[in-house]
């Protein structure tokens, strides 16, 4: 399995990695910066559906509790309840479980390409493809950032693991859907605290390479968010739409791009959207330039 | 995804680390432990301890540091200890954050207690490979692209002085070699130097290789043979540094080479050893293997024997080995192979009567011991546990 997994993913992300470390004037530090966005923007279309389908599923938690209230007795009458409200939790789990080997894959090239000890260089040599034999000229690579820091050290002047922490922090604070009760409020708060801890506590150790990778894939994602808002929050109102108009939440509207007046069947949203932004949502990559505000 | 989810996921992601960073017991090695026989006595650096061992029976006489002390932290060690008079001299290591122990230490061969560190200060990182010596000096190569002298009178004394240090571009994880009066040291700044021993002044260097050198040149009526990174092998005048030949092979050279009889073997990273002539670089013949051969092949008694990272120790019967047309030598055709030692092969084995001692990169077994006539089992280092009386 590990070596499928080095195949597909960790050998081909640790050769690009050192192409474009060739290519970037031997920056190691702009290399890992390059191949993060480059990841980051693969993976755009299934962060945008998973962060769509979590506002979904958090917008209609009051619904599903109602359903599961009534229908706690009778399983299969509740299942068929909650198909027909359109309730999938893998709709956003299934990008997220997607996304994660790749961002594993991407986390394991940096750190085999920064080869810190002789066995991770070991490994190196054995994953450098033959067919780009300049690759091994390149090595090892230039890990010195201004004489200050060492790529392959741990950081001992604390700069990343607090970059790391706040960084995480914001990620995960504005990347969590809304609770729609007091507990998975608790859950959410406690996570938000304890996931730039737990990682801020890992960089103590971890090389700074990793803490660059980590700071700017949190960077990204936060940038990912906000771009993408408009487009999340249509999803919620849509979904608030459908539920006043009787409609099934939790299902994708048709792809088309936004529209200035709202469409005559569907009324127009009670809150939370603005002048605008309507009651049609569009997919990943389907608004056009001059589509107004998206 | 509900709060159920965003559960789940951290917790999968938090798992990993904790399987992955926060193992009980011995953290997993590093770097490449050492063996070596003087006498009955067997030297082991690997991982976190030096060890001294009966080299007849695996018995334990002492292992450094006796307990740990978060005060004193010392290692990880590797490379093969050097011993000096009644000193065993080993090198600080990388952990797995890359961070090191930029020390040399001294121990008392007898004890195994600590006499001296030598600490250059300054930049200086991991010990990687140890140290060597000619007698009058001993030359340690650092991480930090340096290579150490240490006047070894005043060491075996208690005093360790350094004499001279020399500056490469890179990193320096092999031994050099000494011979005369020059040194020979390879370093990943991809060049290969030879320096006055008693001065520490370059003599030459030779910058044909285009990526590291990670390897001890060996030596043979003046030639200087070692591979790279490159995937080339090459023959340098030991007087000049001019280039006598290089051939092209099909991974990084990581592997000491072994000069006998006119012919040089030597392994790459992808499990290939070759043998090539040692006036021409022809390649002569080549066994393949299942993983990298990184431990320098030795040759006794006309058998070569060699380990492998697949886990492997392999002896080939010199005389009688019988290449196909394509110049490759079946699998099978080996003396004998022992599968059963289970951990990865990585370090050079030390022949001694007639017994094979093996170290293992990684596992509670430190070393195994094979007849090295028929690559039976002799003894294992620690030796195994008595078993539990049953009441």
């Amino acid at each position: 399995m590990g070596n499928i997994f080095d195949f597909l993913l960790v050998d081909p992300m640790t050769n690009i990695l050192l192409l474009i470390y060739d290519l970037l004037f031997h920056n190691y530090v702009l290399a890992i910066v390059a191949l993060t966005i480059i990841i980051r923007l693969i993976t755009l279309p299934l962060t945008l559906r998973q962060q769509v389908s979590s506002m979904k599923m958090a917008a209609m938690q009051p619904q599903i509790k109602a359903i599961q209230e009534k229908y706690k007795n009778d399983p299969q009458k509740l299942s068929e309840e909650m198909r027909k409200v359109g309730f999938n939790p893998l709709g956003g789990c299934l990008p997220l479980l997607i996304q994660f080997p790749i961002l594993i894959g991407l986390y394991n090239a940096i750190l085999r390409s920064m080869a810190v000890t002789p066995f991770s260089l070991l490994e190196l040599g054995k994953h450098i493809y033959g067919f780009l034999p300049n690759l091994s000229s390149l090595l090892p690579v230039n890990s010195s950032i201004f004489g200050i820091w060492d790529l392959g050290q741990p950081d001992h002047y604390f700069v990343l693991p607090i970059l790391v922490v706040a960084t995480t922090y914001f990620s995960t604070k504005l990347t969590t859907p809304p609770a729609s009760d007091e507990q998975s409020k608790q859950t959410n708060q406690m996570m938000s605290m304890m996931m730039p801890i737990m990682f801020g506590f890992f960089m103590l150790s971890a090389p700074v390479g990793l803490g660059i990778y980590w700071v700017v894939s949190n960077l990204i994602g936060i940038g990912q968010y906000y771009l993408m808002k408009p487009r999340l929050d249509i999803a919620r109102a849509q979904h608030a739409v459908a539920t006043v108009a009787g409609g099934t939440p939790g299902t994708l509207a048709p792809i088309a791009p936004p529209v200035s007046k709202p469409k005559a069947k569907v009324p127009p949203p009670r809150s939370k959207v603005k002048s605008g932004a309507t009651g049609r949502m569009t997919r990943p990559g389907a608004a056009k330039p001059g589509s107004g505000k998206q | 995804m509900n709060s159920k989810y965003v559960r789940i996921s951290l917790a999968l992601v938090a798992g990993t680390f904790l399987l992955t960073a926060c193992g009980g017991g011995e953290p997993e090695p590093t770097a490449f432990p050492g063996l070596i026989v003087d006498g009955n006595a067997a030297y082991l650096a690997s991982n976190l301890l030096v060890y001294k061992f009966d080299a007849q029976n695996g018995t334990e006489n002492w292992q450094f540091p006796a307990s740990q002390d978060n005060a004193n932290p010392r290692g990880p060690f590797s490379g093969a200890p050097l011993k000096v008079g009644n000193l065993i001299i080993v090198g600080g290591s990388t952990n797995s954050t890359g961070g090191a122990d930029p020390h040399l230490y001294a121990l008392n061969s007898d004890t195994g207690q600590e006499v001296w560190r030598f600490g250059p200060g300054g930049p200086a990182k991991e010990f990687m490979a140890g140290a060597v010596t000619d007698g009058q000096r001993i030359y340690a190569p650092n991480g930090d692209g340096s290579l150490y002298a240490i006047d070894a009178t005043q060491a075996v004394s208690g005093q360790p002085k350094l004499l001279w240090q020399f500056n490469t571009g890179n990193r320096l994880w092999s031994l050099p070699r000494v011979a005369g009066n020059a040194v020979y040291q390879g370093s990943f700044d991809h060049k290969l130097y030879a320096i006055d021993a008693a001065t520490g002044k370059e003599l030459w260097q030779f910058d044909g290789a285009t990526a590291p050198i990670a390897v001890q040149p060996a030596l043979s009526d003046g030639v200087l043979y070692f591979g790279a990174f490159d995937s080339y092998f090459y023959a340098v005048n030991a007087s000049d540094g001019k280039l006598r030949w290089k051939t092209p092979v099909d991974g990084w050279v990581w592997c000491n080479a072994t000069v006998d009889n006119g012919v040089v073997y030597f392994g790459d990273v992808h499990g290939k050893v070759y043998a090539l002539d040692a006036a021409t670089g022809q390649r002569k013949w080549t066994y393949v293997a299942h993983d990298t051969i990184r431990a320098q092949p030795i040759i006794n008694q006309g058998t070569l024997f060699f380990v492998s990272e697949d886990t492997n120790a392999y002896a080939l019967n010199l005389k009688t080995i019988k290449p196909d047309a394509a110049g490759v030598v079946d699998y099978n055709a080996t003396q004998w192979r022992n599968d059963t030692l289970g951990r990865r092969l990585v370090s050079r084995p030390v022949i001694t009567d007639g017994t094979i001692l093996i170290p293992l990169f990684d596992g509670n077994i430190k070393v195994w011991a094979l007849d090295a006539s028929n690559g039976s089992r002799k003894y294992q280092f620690p030796p195994p546990p008595p078993p539990t009386a049953t009441p």
